[in-house]
């Protein structure tokens, strides 16, 4: 008797009308297959069809949006994780930063994949803008998706800004207190949006709820559907776009 | 292709990465699913002193609020019952002069050994752990659920 | 769009009239557009894959770091002791480090504000998109222009005391200088020589902000003061 292979139990597999109902497209070799891959997918049909083989090369762009972009989803899955343990209250979230780190099992690993995670996004960011301006990839159509990116900046530095004060410690903060502080330097608009932004003069209770706030609902969905038109833009623009020779 | 034939390099190279994945993911699953597991409660602890012995002569019931439980004084000796409800969780109450436990909820009723009487009750009320600690003080349990009919001879 | 023939414009609310070709946009009209001789190939599994592998590597650099190095925990935050120095998080100590020279309402507000507004501003300012190389076509006023330019800057950060701004923008003033006339160099005086202004601004820019940035997180000890990195202090 023949041992089944995986090759055989995997065509076995596919051909269940349960598998057909979900996955509809067949599984021949075909280009016509790997078109429907993308288009029959919710998440994948962001992407055309088919790509220009040059953006293929890792010298083309370094990947850094898509590294930018793989350090969110990281920072979603691990932030996710770690509010389950967290309580944005004074003195308890120092205490559950205690507890996570010396009690939870895994607590440390995953708050320091968050905090490593968190910097890389945003040297990323930084190393992509200037990726795109070096390589002149904000020129007519892409004028407003470069504005869009900015905004996307500047959202990537208000989540690790108010993530940062979520430990309570000392270097939370403090360096919190001394930003804030800056933002009172505006004239007219300073020191209300500082009452604002801390719910109050100081940095208290109150501030810590609302950079919770901000950290875990607001900026991310921010973050989310700006990076959505995004990269919606980046495809309606013809695709990535390398260095400038790569333009006729 | 018959299954003697040596697997293609192309073919034996993705089932190595798709394990690997496979692999990877199943140790994340893991490692997420330990995390979520708390190994540190901050729940109150469900220990506590009833009194001692001499303060359940044999016909005493009394009901401690706090930890939902009755402790009862028999000839025997002394033996507890928890106070929540066995059908949807409800605190019930002692009724002295019909010497029964009842549930304000759904109408259940218990008599003093726990047995349901009447009501939606599924279950008789469990008798939970009493001991005697070096001092002679009684001292109940109500996360130990033990026996029904086991009394603590004092 | 020349070679095209004319186009009559019909207006119709008619719903039963068929439509006329009112407008034909020429494909080409774009300047970021693919030849048409590119080749192409299948999203999946081309990109789909090192898009895997991409969230895989990353993944694992991260894991790597995240068990070497643990992330930091002080004591519990108190509102009556501050910590000498009380440093802000890395992407924010450029700033600071800006602060210890000028007063807070510009480093603090203006000159991030203005940064900020240049930045949104580079796709639609004509200067970036028809930028050639710096000297090209440039004679010796452009030359003044550049110098007078680079030595205003470097005054107002002279100023202010504000040493971090003022030697990069002399060390890359002398550099933008330097380029002039040298097409005709080797490879690396070529290269310099085809830098454009708005790139020329931008290197400058990022220069500043890094030199900003190291100094003000291993330059700087208790009261602001300048230490070697290697100097061990106590926070408290």
């Amino acid at each position: 008797m023949r041992t089944p292979t995986v090759a055989a139990l995997s065509g076995w597999l596919r051909d269940t009308s349960v598998y057909r109902s979900i996955v509809r497209h067949g599984v021949e070799d075909t280009n016509l297959n790997r078109s429907l891959v993308v288009l029959e997918n919710l998440f994948l049909h962001v992407h055309p069809v088919k790509v220009r083989e040059k953006t293929l090369r890792l010298g083309h762009t370094f990947w850094l949006g898509g590294i930018t972009l793989a350090c969110t989803g990281i920072l979603f899955a691990t932030g996710i994780l770690l509010m389950f343990y967290y309580h944005p209250s004074v003195p308890q979230a120092y205490q559950d930063m205690k507890e996570l780190q010396f009690v939870v099992d895994n607590g440390l690993f995953l708050r320091n994949l968050h905090r490593w995670g968190a910097h890389l996004m945003v040297f990323a960011a930084f190393a992509h803008m200037l990726r795109v301006f070096y390589h002149r990839a904000y020129r007519p159509p892409r004028q407003f998706n470069w504005v869009v990116g900015v905004v996307l900046l500047l959202a990537t530095l208000g989540l690790s800004y108010t993530g940062y004060l979520l430990p309570w410690d000392q270097l939370a903060f403090w360096g919190v207190s001394v930003g804030t502080n800056m933002v009172r330097a505006a004239p007219w608009i300073g020191e209300p949006f500082r009452f604002l932004l801390l719910g109050g003069h100081v940095v208290s209770e109150n501030a810590l709820l609302r950079f919770y706030v901000l950290h875990c609902v607001v900026l991310p969905v921010t973050l989310i559907l700006l990076v959505s038109v995004h990269i919606w833009r980046v495809r309606k623009d013809g695709g990535v776009q390398g260095p400038p020779e790569d333009v006729p | 292709m018959s299954s003697s034939d040596p697997m293609k390099r192309r073919d034996f190279l993705t089932l190595t990465g798709v394990g690997a994945c496979a692999a990877a993911a199943a140790g994340a699953g893991l490692v997420t699913l330990d995390f979520l597991s708390p190994k540190v409660l901050f729940e109150p602890p469900t220990r506590f002193v009833a009194g001692t012995p001499l303060d359940f002569p044999e016909g005493t019931v009394r009901f401690n609020r706090e930890q939902r439980a009755y402790v009862i004084g028999t000839s025997g000796g002394v033996y507890a019952l928890t106070a929540v409800c066995t059908h949807l969780g409800c605190i019930t109450r002692y009724l002295s002069d019909e010497n029964v436990i009842a549930c304000p909820c759904h109408g259940s009723r218990f008599d003093v050994e726990g047995n349901v009487v009447h009501g939606p009750a599924p279950r008789p009320l469990p008798w939970i752990e009493v001991k005697q600690d070096t001092a002679g003080n009684l001292v109940v349990d109500t996360a130990a659920v033990i026996p029904a009919g086991t009394v603590l001879r004092v | 769009m020349s070679g095209l023939p004319p186009i009559a414009v019909v207006e119709s609310n008619d719903p039963l009239e068929t439509p006329r070709r009112v407008a034909l946009v020429h494909p080409d009209i774009r300047p970021a557009v693919r030849r048409s001789e590119e080749r192409m190939v299948m999203t999946f599994p081309h990109l789909i894959v090192r898009e895997i592998i991409l969230f895989q590597v990353v993944t694992i650099a991260l894991s790597i770091a995240a068990l070497l190095f643990d992330a930091p925990l002080q004591g519990i935050a108190n509102t009556t002791e501050t910590p000498n120095p009380a440093k802000a998080p890395w992407y924010f100590l450029g700033l600071q480090e800006l602060l210890h020279y000028f007063p807070p309402v510009v480093a603090g507000v203006l000159l991030p504000g203005l940064v900020v507004i240049a930045l949104v501003v580079i796709p639609y300012a004509r200067v970036n998109l028809t930028a050639g190389p710096l000297w090209t076509g440039r004679g010796p006023r452009a030359l003044l222009g550049v110098a007078a330019a680079i030595l205003a800057v470097a005054a107002f950060a002279a100023v202010f005391d504000c040493w971090p701004v003022v030697v990069p923008t002399l060390a890359v003033g002398a550099a933008m200088l330097a380029a002039r006339g040298g097409e005709r160099g080797g490879g690396t005086r070529r290269a310099f020589a085809r830098v454009t202004l708005p790139e020329w601004i931008m290197t400058w820019f990022v220069i500043v902000a890094s030199v900003l940035t190291i100094i003000g997180t291993f330059f700087r000890g208790p009261g602001w003061s300048f230490v070697w990195p290697w100097t061990t202090f106590r926070t408290w």
